[in-house]
């Protein structure tokens, strides 16, 4: 077993994208973190370290097209399904046969639509700030992603302290300053047309909840919902709603976390992920 | 008429007093003892027949506005001989901690009622003129003229007596029968929270034998190091989370507290005992006199627990009271002028403290003016401390606020100016 964490890269959907590796290196069942908007990889490597050293399972995260340093391959589709298959495909390169999920914001849909296409190969998953969203109403700033002209007037004026402002405004403790401007850093133009063209080809955000309440439900897949109260996008009033999906979850509403509780509590997210993590049958 | 019954709970047939209380908890406890010692005669009525009864549901925090009223008692001394804690309140909030001087903050008392109660109530039994007739309950006022003059009484067998009395006191707490029965004005304000707690052998917090108070806007909850190495862990969420609770009231409280910031180690502890849980808290505040009769402690002011100040202001009211009524009773003044002096007291000491604690106790998050109070104090010490003596109930809001946001201003500029 091993705590430390491996860079590399890894060819997949016909792009290489950034890798970041611990544990151990061949093992087929694996717990795989799936950054958000703004996210990247960088944002799962405290995590997945600690996830690897406390339970001897393989951890691994990358980053999805267009995001952190990841170029898209010419003809990608910016939208859930596109990034779902895009997870898959990675995967597959890894020889990941069961999967842990640990998803956060669009993580979540994409996730869980990869989920829905391979349900025997879903071990486990893990819910921050994200998850089925029935009746949910795109928050403001997806609104005027969505808009066109107005979104990409907003991302082409958006400079760091403007990012910096809004990231904080919405979070209840701050968040560090290091994990902002390393968000901002991979926030490049590309990103901000991927970002555009991905909440552009999501109406409703809470399409797909029935189908996935009708597939997982009766699987009782093993769940863990981690939700900042403070959560300025997604409402925590959402985090006891995963249960319609997943009925065993074990749902914390972190009553001082916002929409990153990884970032603002990390020793909290650390301890209960690999708890569950530890509870979870190794083939379930 | 007196009684002759050999099996009646008074030792002395009389019926008649100075002062009938009703309640034997802290607040009647109290004023009897002080009326005692003023050498006024004080029959206490208390529905619960045992001599060691006492509250359950209750964090049996005293704040540090209590603690005078104690040492007058005579109480304190005892309290600490007992094993009570004294503790300071370290606070959290979204800012970081809430620290005031440590030479200097307000430090309260924590002592379970299982050992208080019983010790207030042997006191008041103690003191010369004070007559306690445990197992009878109020059945109802007696009056002379427009005036309240004592009340009926029964125990289980259904035997009955009539106290008359110059003054009656309801000291029956937040339900009060006394209350009910005199029909005074009453005001209710919403509680948009809940309370669930117990006791836990081992996991103490960081700062024990201080106490620590998680401000989580909403949310809350607190560790009190008590007596016998015991800490109290409470959690008072919003309404929403009830069923978790109610499903797994142990459970759902150490992963509660699990989760908060700088969490305490309440996992590595054990409950000791069954957990207590509080779901309807609706505030009551009524007025707290009405001629030949007054209300003290929760049948005064019932309100939100979250603050602690239920058994502090128990004690503090009934001093009020005695101190208010003492002339009148000894016959120096018209009883109405003593009462008045009462009301006076309890509204100037109390309302602006309500007003506030009622306003947050709808399960609201901060309001922008607390905001910038809260997190200033963070920053700088003596504004902390003016925060605390206010959470303390030291000072009132009117001595709080003129203090406050000049220091709050002013720590916010420098902490713009150093970035």
């Amino acid at each position: 077993m091993s705590g430390d964490v491996r860079r590399s890269s890894l060819l997949a959907g016909g792009t290489r994208t950034r890798l970041v590796e611990a544990g151990p290196e061949d093992a087929t069942e694996a717990v795989v973190f799936v950054h958000g908007n703004p996210g990247s990889v960088d944002e799962w490597i405290p995590l997945a370290q600690a996830v690897a050293a406390r339970t001897g399972k393989r951890a691994l995260a990358f980053d999805l097209p267009d995001f952190g340093e990841t170029i898209a391959p010419a003809g990608f589709e910016h939208h859930v399904a596109g990034y779902a298959a895009f997870l898959g495909e990675g995967l597959g390169s890894l020889g990941v046969e069961r999967a842990h999920l640990v998803l956060h914001d669009f993580g979540g849909p994409i996730g869980l639509v990869w989920a829905m296409t391979h349900p025997d190969a879903l071990a486990s998953v893990t819910l921050i700030d994200t998850g089925l969203l029935p009746g949910y109403r795109w928050h403001y700033l997806a609104r005027i992603w969505r808009t066109p002209v107005l979104g990409e007037i907003f991302q082409a004026i958006t400079t760091r302290a403007g990012f910096r402002f809004a990231l904080n405004a919405n979070e209840p403790r701050g968040l560090p300053r290091e994990f902002v401007d390393t968000t901002y850093d991979h926030y490049d133009s590309r990103t901000r047309q991927a970002v555009l063209k991905l909440y552009r080809a999501t109406p409703d955000p809470g399409a797909m909840s029935e189908n996935l309440i009708g597939l997982f439900r009766p699987r009782d897949v093993p769940a863990l919902v981690i939700w900042g109260e403070h959560d300025a996008y997604l409402p925590a009033s959402y985090a006891v709603r995963q249960r319609e999906a997943f009925p065993s979850a074990e749902v914390h509403v972190l009553p001082a976390s916002g929409h990153w509780p990884f970032a603002d509590a990390p020793e909290t997210v650390e301890r209960l992920l690999a708890e569950f993590l530890g509870r979870v049958p190794a083939t379930a | 008429m007196p009684s002759t019954d050999p099996h009646d709970a008074t030792v002395h047939p009389s019926s008649s007093y100075d002062a009938v209380v009703v309640g034997a908890s802290l607040a009647g406890c109290a004023a009897a003892i002080q009326l005692g010692r003023a050498g006024l005669r004080v029959a206490v009525v208390e529905k619960r027949p045992d001599p060691q009864a006492y509250k359950r549901t209750c964090s049996h925090f005293i704040q540090a506005s209590g603690v005078p009223a104690l040492e007058r008692l005579g109480l304190l001394e005892p309290m600490e001989a007992a094993g009570a804690r004294r503790p300071r309140v370290h606070i959290w909030c979204q800012w970081g901690w809430v620290e005031s001087p440590p030479e200097r903050a307000p430090r309260g008392v924590n002592l379970r009622r299982e050992i208080l109660d019983p010790m207030v109530r042997s006191t008041a039994a103690e003191t010369p003129g004070v007559e306690m007739m445990l197992g009878w309950s109020a059945e109802r006022l007696l009056r002379d003229g427009d005036a309240f003059a004592g009340v009926a009484i029964r125990n289980p067998e259904g035997k009955e007596r009539d106290l008359r009395a110059r003054l009656t006191v309801g000291a029956d707490g937040r339900d009060s029968r006394i209350a009910e029965l005199s029909k005074v004005p009453v005001k209710t304000y919403p509680h948009n929270r809940f309370a669930y707690g117990g006791y836990f052998e081992g996991g103490a917090p960081v700062h024990s034998p201080d106490a620590t108070a998680w401000f989580l806007n909403p949310q809350w909850c607190a560790a009190f190091p008590t007596d016998s190495d015991l800490t109290f862990y409470a959690a008072m969420p919003t309404k929403d989370r009830l069923p978790e609770f109610k499903s797994d009231p142990e459970g759902a409280l150490v992963r509660f507290i699990s989760d908060v910031p700088e969490a305490p180690p309440i996992r590595e502890g054990r409950l000791v005992g069954s957990m207590m849980g509080k779901v309807e808290m609706t505030n009551r505040m009524r007025r707290p006199v009405a001629p030949g009769l007054a209300l003290i402690g929760d049948a005064a002011l019932a309100t939100d627990p979250l603050f602690g100040v239920g058994c502090g202001w128990a004690f503090q009211s009934a001093e009020w009271l005695s101190d208010a009524v003492r002339p009148a009773l000894q016959g120096a003044e018209p009883l109405e002028k003593g009462l008045e002096r009462y009301r006076r007291r309890h509204a100037k000491e109390l309302r602006g403290h309500a007003f506030f604690i009622h306003d947050y106790s709808t399960g609201r998050r901060f309001n922008p003016g607390e905001r910038m109070i809260w997190s200033a104090a963070t920053r700088d010490p003596e504004l902390a401390l003016i925060l605390e003596s206010y959470g303390t109930r030291q000072i009132g809001p009117g001595q709080m606020m003129p203090r406050a946001f000049p220091r709050a201003v002013a720590a916010h500029a420098r902490h713009a100016l150093a970035r």
